[in-house]
């Protein structure tokens, strides 16, 4: 079946108790899109995933998956979708090859065409050779990665990934990355993201925010930060409130956290050193970079009525 | 729906359990031990023929005693996949959630049936019974088998962790065990305890294994045991597929806000 739209939801609602988990999200997503769901812990992003992949039920709203509906048939829909857990899913005194033929006929796969796909799927991970090895024996990356081997094995429509590199080191989530990036490229299928490490999102086709269960709307990484500013400026000062009050006209109000003060800065050409000597003694550090989607995580949704000029 | 997924379930079971040899002989000593220091320390206190007859008399106890156990610890693996997130393996399967639950609960009633098979054989090779007894009892094995495993099943949807354990063994298994005329004939049990075990499914499982063999002496007829035994299984089966297929069941499996 050829669909357009990969995901869609129309006012998508759970409810926990007292808590709005997730507050009447809309969302649209083409197929093929990588797509990031960012936000802290807590903001209602895995909830989102789990109430796509039908592990658990809306209180209110309607979702799509490629264009069918997931109330209409959940088990149809859990055919259709891969899910990649934040918490392992595998057996661990099971080998490789034990977990991923077992999940695979979870997925009706005959042992042959498992056999295939699972050969396919180590060499992309580079674990052909630790196939007969029980999970136990292999550190976090490599398990992180049989997880995702085994939310791939049926080839689905749409794939989640909920939290994919936590707590991996930086080689690993690297690793993890590029074995996402040509599993896309090879396979075509669209990923649904969510994370909290902001800048892993870069790669993204579109991020969205997510706050206290909440969609703020946000757009193509790279312009997201375009938009945002030209530099971020670090200030350390043990005088936060003069240098707010010497700098606001210049570049808006700052966020401030204790002595560190952060100015967004749209026009590409300010003087630094000349601010620098201005600034003289009554800072203690000061830095410019270029920003990045933790900027605008923090200036967009954090502190939105931060960084206007008064 | 296919048949796949219910098999894999039953060969990751069967294949556990002929992996982890310790739990396999465990379940061949532990009856051996109570046929024989019970048996005989007992049968001690009886005198002549009846020593001989108590061991006879226990046979059918300590088969239904390892049906119980191993269908029961089996069928709780639903607790433990649970807790080590196996479960969700399952739960994104596209198969309806209550097949997870029936595959466990076939898985269970297999492995208890192998152990039964290996303790049968056990006992026809030291002859303390004839092998058409030991085929006479596999039938009857069979319907105990699938009565404890709906036990089981029942206990484990019910329950959050497997730190419940301690009190699943006293306040499931031993009841089960004792208040079920597998150790005395239940007509010499004061009449409160003969109500006990009346409401007892296992007691039906213990009652038409003492069926299949001669001299053992029956407290209820057969059709009575396969109706409640056959009843009783359909229905706890059926309830605990009902409330596992309930996704509050499982929501501390995916939202930390509602873990324990």
């Amino acid at each position: 079946m050829v669909y357009k739209t990969a995901i869609y939801t129309r006012s998508l609602t759970k409810i926990y108790g007292q808590t709005i988990a997730v507050n009447g999200l809309n969302l649209e997503i083409k197929s093929g899109q990588f797509y990031g769901l960012l936000g802290p812990n807590g903001a209602g992003k895995s909830t989102t995933i789990h109430m796509l992949t039908t592990m658990t039920s809306p209180t209110s709203g309607d979702a799509w998956i490629a264009e069918q509906k997931i109330a209409d048939d959940p088990v149809a829909i859990r055919g259709t979708v891969g899910l990649v857990f934040q918490d392992s899913a595998l057996d661990r005194t099971m080998s490789i090859e034990e977990n991923l033929q077992f999940a695979a006929a979870m997925y009706n796969l005959s042992p042959a065409e498992a056999d295939q796909r699972i050969d396919e799927l180590l060499s992309v991970f580079n674990l052909q050779q630790k196939r007969k090895m029980k999970l136990l024996a292999l550190s976090g990356g490599q398990r992180r990665a049989v997880d995702i081997a085994r939310g791939v094995l049926h080839k689905p429509k749409v794939l989640f990934l909920d939290e994919p590199t936590i707590g991996l080191d930086l080689p690993n989530r690297r690793a993890i990355w590029r074995f996402v990036e040509q599993l896309r490229r090879e396979e075509g299928m669209t990923v649904f993201l969510t994370t909290h490490y902001l800048e892993e999102a870069v790669a993204c086709d579109h991020v969205d925010f997510m706050q206290l269960g909440k969609l703020q709307t946000g757009g193509v990484p790279a312009e997201l930060i375009q938009q945002l500013a030209a530099y971020v400026l670090e200030i350390e000062t043990p005088d936060p409130e003069n240098i707010t009050a010497q700098l606001t006209p210049l570049f808006g109000i700052p966020i401030q956290e204790d002595q560190q003060l952060s100015f967004k800065i749209s026009e590409a050409d300010v003087d630094f050193y000349q601010l620098q000597q201005t600034l003289g003694d009554s800072i203690s550090s000061m830095q410019w970079r270029r920003p990045n989607l933790n900027d605008v995580y923090l200036w967009n949704v954090c502190n939105p009525e931060q960084g206007d000029r008064e | 729906m296919s048949w796949r997924p219910v098999k894999a379930v039953v060969g990751r079971e069967l294949s556990k359990l002929f992996r982890q040899r310790a739990r396999l002989l465990s379940a061949l000593v532990r009856p051996m031990i109570w046929l024989l220091v019970i048996g005989s320390g007992v049968g001690s206190m009886l005198e002549g023929q009846q020593q001989e007859g108590y061991l006879t008399f226990l046979v059918p106890g300590i088969l239904a005693m390892t049906l119980l156990f191993a269908s029961l610890l089996s069928a709780l693996t639903l607790v433990y996949d649970k807790e080590f997130g196996v479960m969700r393996m399952m739960m994104i399967a596209p198969i309806a959630h209550y097949w997870i639950v029936l595959s466990k609960l076939i898985a269970a009633t297999l492995t208890a049936m192998v152990q039964a098979i290996l303790l049968l054989l056990l006992l026809v090779i030291l002859g303390l019974i004839d092998i058409n007894v030991a085929l006479g009892l596999l039938p009857a094995a069979l319907l105990t088998s699938i009565c404890c495993a709906a036990i089981g099943g029942l206990i484990a949807v019910w329950s959050k962790s497997i730190d419940n354990f301690a009190v699943i063994m006293n306040f499931f298994i031993f009841p089960v065990f004792f208040l079920s005329g597998a150790l005395y004939p239940v007509k010499q049990l004061p009449d409160y305890l003969h109500y006990i075990v009346a409401v007892n499914p296992f007691s039906y499982g213990v009652d038409l294994l003492k069926h299949a063999v001669p001299g053992v002496s029956t407290d209820f007829s057969v059709t009575t045991d396969i109706i409640v035994l056959i009843s009783f299984s359909t229905v706890a089966i059926f309830i605990a597929c009902w409330r596992f297929s309930r996704e509050s069941v499982h929501e501390p499996l995916f939202h930390r806000a509602t873990k324990r």
